[in-house]
């Protein structure tokens, strides 16, 4: 794993060296200021139950649907394309320390962009008139997203890793988060308890994100999304290998 | 251990094509060995496999002594590899992305700045090293990649088709570096020009449709080939007897005769075997007192021999096929 430093400012490199880097950047930047604005709007309208940021994090489906796909598309997609993978694979590195560092490349971009909305928090607790904001609930929102996030680039980066067009790519990270996110959670609507509901409560990442953004942080969901993430990065590895044994 | 490459019986199939069959060479540590063969022969299938690309389907590849399908990370910092259409980084400068590759490979911080800066130097991209990649010119580009290959000092270079979309004169630069470079290097180099292998390298492997088919020194290769070749002869004299002194000359099997409209006539004289029958040639015209305008024997070029070579096994192969359509 000794190369993974190397590759991974490569690949850090590559977001802002494009144009990629900046526009994925502001899409976010704009979803989640105007979400943020209308959070705010919503609040000063009378009293809730709800936080700013809990709302804010219950949102985290909008922009993972979108950004992840456009930042995961071209890791090996492009690569293939470009034919840039052989004088890749023909350096002494190993097909793990390639997947891990472009996984990881991806992921420190997904963390930057979600910690530019300690801005937010920020701005919250400038106004919030003086009384301490309460960091735990923040604190695990963030630890929801980046957990969901980490795994939804797994699946960015293995389907880019099955093709060479990067349309195609982004497309069945879109259908593939599409059903873990948004079909998973139509499912709980159909399955009201009974082992099925139960089944399906514990793998929607909504049913995540309402724990994490409480400030609950349960070791199931942590279990699930890391191994599923290192299950996803395998398969992934073994793909790229299989020009080895196709 | 002089070998550098070692090949035996290997053997690559793809998906209902059979790519290389049975391929068996070994390229001398210091030699400058050219890879000939048409488009789809399996030149870059056989780069692939030495660099741990991809493997093989069967036998046995060796690359300074070592398995490349068991120790492919060690043959790998052997070797200093430029693929086909030499893909590069497009959105990285070249400095940065010699760096990089630089770290990829292993080079010593220390030596790092000093090896990147020789291997410009060598290669003339020291006045590019600020540019981005994606905007310079194919030979430019071609150099980066060759100044890539060249990073790790490596005692083995594979380069495919190195002067591929090049001008003439980034061809004759290209190719001079690569024979300075043969003085410190092992080098194989892939190509479908010939002019390229004669110029540059010590001994041709000459690759069709997945086989080798010869194997030998340019010179060699044309020699052998040339042993056949006719000699042509001018002289002013009556064309009967130009065609029978000739003709009467020992190893001589055959002369065609044509009178010019200025009294000489051209012959063309085939001999036997791999004698040279210029000299009595010489000799019996001296001995007649014509004038002698002309005396020469044709020399097969690279080009005749390839030819020559990739004809003979296609007919064999037509051979072959028209045999089992027969049986059947």
């Amino acid at each position: 794993m000794r190369n993974v430093p190397t590759l991974l400012r490569r690949e850090l490199g590559a977001y802002f060296a494009s144009i990629l880097g900046y526009i994925v950047l502001m899409f976010f930047l704009i979803v989640m200021g105007v979400t943020f604005a209308v959070v705010v709007e919503y609040l000063n309208r009378g009293p809730t139950q709800l936080t700013a940021m809990k709302i804010m994090f219950q949102m985290f489906w909008l922009p993972s649907l979108v950004v992840i796909p456009m930042i995961t598309m071209r890791l090996f997609a492009e690569e293939k394309r470009a034919g840039t993978v052989e004088m890749l694979m023909t350096a002494p590195v190993t097909e793990a320390e390639v997947v891990t560092a472009k996984w990881l490349g991806a992921f420190v971009l997904y963390t930057l962009m979600w910690g530019l909305t300690g801005f937010y928090v920020l701005i919250l607790q400038k106004f919030s008139g003086g009384a301490a904001l309460d960091l735990g609930p923040i604190l695990a929102g963030y630890v929801g997203v980046l957990l969901i996030g980490q795994f939804l680039i797994a699946i960015g980066l293995l389907t880019s890793s099955l093709t060479k067009n990067q349309v195609a790519a982004a497309l069945m990270s879109f259908a593939a988060t599409f059903l873990l996110l948004i079909v998973v959670n139509w499912l709980g609507f159909i399955f009201q308890g009974g082992v099925a509901g139960e089944i399906v409560r514990s793998i929607s990442a909504f049913e995540h994100m309402e724990d994490f953004s409480r400030g609950l942080v349960d070791v199931r969901p942590l279990v699930l999304y890391i191994s599923g993430t290192a299950l996803v990065l395998f398969v992934t590895m073994r793909i790229v290998e299989s020009r080895k044994w196709r | 251990m002089d070998s550098m490459i070692k090949v035996e019986g290997l053997t690559k199939r793809y998906a209902g094509v059979t790519a290389l069959h049975d391929v068996s060479f070994t390229v001398k540590r210091g030699e400058i060995v050219g890879f000939l063969g048409p488009n789809g022969a399996g030149k870059s299938t056989t780069m692939r496999i030495l660099t741990g690309f991809i493997p093989a389907s069967a036998g046995r590849v060796e690359v300074a002594g070592m398995d490349v399908f068991e120790d492919s990370l060690a043959v790998r910092r052997h070797i200093g590899y430029m693929p086909e259409n030499n893909p590069l980084y497009e959105d990285m400068r070249v400095i940065e992305y010699l760096r990089f590759r630089a770290r990829l490979k292993d080079v010593r911080r220390a030596e790092r700045k000093e090896r990147i800066d020789d291997c410009m130097e060598m290669t003339g991209i020291t006045d590019v090293r600020r540019r981005v990649i994606g905007q310079l010119s194919k030979g430019y580009r071609q150099r980066v990649g060759l100044a890539d290959a060249l990073l790790s000092d490596p005692d083995l270079l594979i380069l495919d088709e190195p002067t591929i979309g090049l001008d003439p004169v980034q061809i004759r630069q290209v190719r001079q570096l690569i024979k300075d470079l043969g003085k410190r290097h092992t080098i194989l180099i892939s190509t479908h020009i010939l002019p390229e292998v004669e110029m540059t390298c010590n001994r041709v492997l000459i690759i069709h449709r997945g086989k080798i088919l010869a194997s030998d020194a340019p010179e060699n290769l044309m020699k052998t080939l040339s042993a056949g070749a006719p000699v042509v002869v001018e002289v002013r004299a009556p064309v009967d007897a130009a065609t029978v002194v000739v003709q009467a000359l020992p190893g001589v099997v055959s002369v065609t005769a044509e009178a010019g409209s200025d009294g000489f006539v051209r012959l063309v004289a085939h001999a036997s075997g791999e004698a040279d029958v210029r000299e009595a040639i010489y000799r019996a015209v001296v001995a007649e007192r014509w004038d002698l305008r002309e005396l020469s024997r044709g020399r097969t070029s690279l080009e005749d021999v390839f030819v020559q070579v990739t004809r003979d096994e296609d007919e064999a192969e037509e051979d072959r096929r028209d045999q089992r359509q027969r049986l059947r």
